[in-house]
């Protein structure tokens, strides 16, 4: 079965005559690599928005898991979507990196040496330890999206929805994002992977999706 | 003269934070393109902000040492005078945008030095066909996607056509059309002399460039001709 199906969306800003999203129907499995791209103002990021519930499809429907977004809380779609945005200063809200990371991972209901644990493990291996009690707005940028990174990854979701994920990331980090990329895919888990790094979508995707006057293109 | 002296350049967010440039000296010649590389967090942005003015005047800090963009120390100039000279764009573009159109966005700064309102319109219609969207003329900056964003913040500071340009990482986000586009523009700009320091990480937008400086840790490692720096941090990165 799809984990997220799209059937029929369209989307279209309030007081916009254009829809950016147009009749769309796809399916998206929690396997694989599902690489989107498409130019800037395409409509990625609003797709995204739209698969976690952050906006509502103006027509049609998306089913999660079988059941309808609409009838899921944003706290239950976050647990089977682990939603990445494209500027990570909008995701981060705690007064440490550690914290950041931790408040996810409190709510998994491990025991607390477990939830210790898997906090300092992803915290170690985005190389955010150093960092651990800075306040995360005055971090970089490249180091604000291993932290947005870091936190989502560290609840192990079904599907990752990642919205260009290597931005501000060095090309060392960028192999450990695909290395871990790597590592979830072999434990069962899916990803969407919203980008314009070429080399990194054909190092790492498995489906290649094209955005185009509000419609996709398989390639 | 230099269109940028960096001397013994140290700084820190805090006084008594962390050392986050440490000790770095180069110079940039007029009509010339250079990149500055490094990982993440090795201080490329802090060093744009210097460049800028933003560290001291804004974000407080300490600063020693001294940074000159045609000849002026940029502790003795406020932000907006330094802006006439070296026009910076944010690696978060959201920092940077405010007003309630594209069209007033690119419009304000010109507006701002008393330009002719003829002027103004002019520069405004030359920078939104350049960059390719006069489309996006009227809508309002926050509706924008990420990448049409940085086309904005860059729109808003080609309009005060300074003579050098500060860019932090504004290809990451840029579909290739835009890059292309952007790409043609630093050409054009380096023709018309004038001189362009940019943060990338992709080696193929980097090699424009004539020359790269490599930062690690807040220090200058390298500096030199940009197939030979490239081909050399490649490898130290193994991959
Ligand atoms: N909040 C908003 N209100 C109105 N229009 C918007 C809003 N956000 C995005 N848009 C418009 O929708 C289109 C798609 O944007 P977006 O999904 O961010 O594109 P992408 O992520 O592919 O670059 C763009 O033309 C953009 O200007
Ligand atoms: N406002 C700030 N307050 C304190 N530390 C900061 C601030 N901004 C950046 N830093 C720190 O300074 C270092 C260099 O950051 P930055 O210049 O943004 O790096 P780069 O652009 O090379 O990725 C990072 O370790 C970051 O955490
Ligand atoms: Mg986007
Ligand atoms: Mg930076």
């Amino acid at each position: 079965m799809a984990y997220i199906e799209l059937e029929n969306v369209s989307f279209c800003y309030p007081g916009q005559s254009r829809p950016v999203l147009r009749e769309i129907n796809l399916s998206i499995l929690n396997k694989g690599v599902t690489a989107i791209t498409g130019a800037n103002g395409s409509g990625k990021t609003t797709l995204s928005k739209l698969l976690t519930g952050i906006l509502l499809p103006t027509k049609g429907r998306i089913k999660l898991n079988g059941q309808l977004l609409t009838s899921l809380t944003l706290t239950q779609i976050g647990r089977q979507i682990g939603y990445v945005f494209q500027n990570p200063d909008k995701q981060l809200f705690c007064e440490t990196v550690e914290e950041e990371i931790a408040f996810g991972v409190r709510n998994l209901g491990l025991p607390p040496d477990q939830a210790a644990q898997k906090v300092r493990e992803v915290m170690d291996y985005f190389e955010l330890t150093r960092h651990a009690q800075a306040y995360p707005l005055s971090l970089s940028a490249g180091e604000k999206r291993r932290l947005a990174l870091a936190a989502v990854f560290a609840l192990e979701p079904g599907l990752l929805l990642l919205d260009e994920p290597t931005t501000g990331l060095d090309p060392y980090r960028k192999k450990l994002l695909g290395d871990y990329l790597d590592k979830m895919l072999a434990a069962g888990r899916g990803v969407v992977l919203i980008s314009h790094d070429q080399k990194f979508i054909n190092r790492y995707a498995t489906r290649l999706m094209g955005l185009q006057d509000g419609q996709f293109i398989e390639e | 003269m230099d269109a940028i002296v960096v001397d013994r350049l140290s700084c820190r967010y805090q006084a008594a934070g962390r050392q986050i440039l440490k000790d770095i000296s180069f110079k940039v010649a007029p009509g010339e393109i250079v990149a500055l590389i490094g990982l993440s967090g090795c201080g490329k942005s802090t060093l744009c902000l210097c460049l800028g003015g933003i560290i001291p005047h804004y974000l407080g800090g300490e600063l020693t040492g001294q940074v000159l963009v045609n000849g002026k120390d940029t502790r003795e100039y406020r932000v907006a005078q330094l802006a006439l000279e070296v026009g910076l764009v944010f690696q978060d573009p959201d920092t940077q945008l405010f007003a309630p159109t594209v069209e007033d966005e690119i419009a304000f700064a010109p507006e701002n030095l008393c330009l002719p309102a003829e002027e103004v319109g002019t520069r405004v219609n030359k920078v939104l066909d350049t960059l390719g969207i006069s489309d996006l003329r009227k809508t309002n900056p926050n509706h924008l996607s990420g990448g049409q964003k940085h086309l904005v913040a860059m729109g808003a500071v080609l309009a005060l056509e300074p003579s050098i340009l500060a860019l932090d990482e504004v290809m990451a986000q840029l579909d290739p059309a835009g890059k292309k586009t952007i790409n043609k523009i630093l050409v054009d700009l380096r023709r018309q002399g004038k001189t362009i320091l940019m943060v990338e990480h992709d080696p193929e937008t980097v090699s424009i460039a004539d020359r790269v400086l490599v930062l690690e840790e807040g220090r200058l490692i390298k500096d030199g001709r940009a197939v030979t720096v490239l081909g050399e941090w490649e490898s130290m990165l193994r991959c």
